[in-house]
């Protein structure tokens, strides 16, 4: 029974008698920070990478492709570093996953898990599978290898996004998918070269506006805002 | 400074921080108690003893599966706890403004 005198004594010490209410604002504050800490799914230095990854791959894609006449597409060697950074992505997403999500359950979660499923279904089967298609019926380099793959994950993933956005009501990654989407519209007229131009500074203005949009909208939750 | 019109069960430094961080998953979601214990840095004896007080009160629900050392214990913020955390918010910000 000494065990439990202890709690005893710690949950009577630990009573909120004499909290002021400037000093539990603070510790409100405090213990919510710390939890968007704990569980968030989007740190800064990830939204960071990820503007630097799409800044990168896009930049060098169109800088490959720029002048090109007729259009080829990119170069293997643009190609290889696209690929690292967008394994080096989800590598570092998956590892953020990981540790937000460590010990939390639920329905909510198994949710997350699907969702997370149709957009990587919707990433790596939409493209690949339109360029085979627009290949196998005889269409120019310009299409199967500039217009097609600089617009169609945008607006194919964007569009999933913006279902999965709608149905949880969470509107400022509605609002981040739909900038994708149109980013993606917009893209598709650009020309096979321009293509990738639109589509790199499109998603991460969209990016930037959405981890913007996120932060807002946490500020003007918090007590002490 | 009296503290009357706040929630007593919810002020108190430990169990508002239980409940904040509860608050912040989504709705439904569980966080099991080792990932709970580890993020609020509390003594094992001190956080089960608050759990206990806000489980009374009906603002959490626990739940233990599996036996002995494989056995986990998942803890979740009812409706009733995220209502009550919003109105201790609201009297918190109704306080802060009359000083």
């Amino acid at each position: 029974m000494e065990g439990s005198h202890d709690i005893d004594r710690t949950a009577r010490a630990d009573d909120g008698d004499g909290l002021d209410p400037r000093e539990a604002a603070r510790l409100l504050g405090q213990a919510e920070q710390e939890a968007r800490r704990q569980f968030n799914l989007s740190p800064l230095w990830l939204t960071a990478l990820m503007g630097a990854v799409i800044l990168v791959a896009y930049g060098a894609l169109w800088l490959s492709t720029r002048g090109q006449h007729p259009y080829n597409g990119p170069n293997l060697g643009v190609v290889a570093l696209v690929y690292t950074a967008v394994a080096v992505a989800i590598a570092a997403s998956v590892k953020v996953y990981r540790r937000a999500t460590a010990g939390v359950g639920g329905p909510s979660v198994r949710q997350q898990q699907v969702e997370g499923i149709a957009i990587l279904v919707s990433f790596v089967l939409g493209s690949p599978v339109l360029q085979g298609a627009m290949k196998h019926y005889g269409a120019s380099n310009s299409i199967v290898y500039g217009v097609i793959p600089a617009a169609a994950p945008l607006i194919i993933v964007g569009t999933t996004v913006l279902g999965i956005a709608a149905s949880k009501a969470d509107w400022p990654q509605f609002g981040a998918a739909l900038a994708v989407v149109i980013t993606g519209v917009v893209a598709a007229f650009a020309g096979p070269s321009g293509a990738w131009l639109a589509a790199g500074i499109g998603l991460f203005i969209g990016m930037v506006g959405y981890a913007a949009a996120d932060s807002l909208r946490h500020r003007r939750l918090s007590p002490q805002a | 400074m009296t503290a009357d019109p706040l929630d007593p069960v919810i002020h108190a430094p430990a169990r508002l921080r239980i409940v904040v961080t509860l608050a912040a998953l989504p709705e439904g979601a569980s966080l099991s108690f080792t990932r709970l214990q580890d993020v609020l840095d509390l003594t094992p004896g001190n956080l089960i003893t608050h759990l206990r007080k806000l489980e009374d009160a009906g603002y959490l629900e626990s739940e233990t599966t599996g036996n002995g050392r494989a056995s986990r214990t998942s803890i979740a913020l009812t409706r009733h706890g995220r209502t009550a955390l919003d109105t201790y918010t609201a009297a918190l910000r109704d306080l802060l403004a009359g000083l």
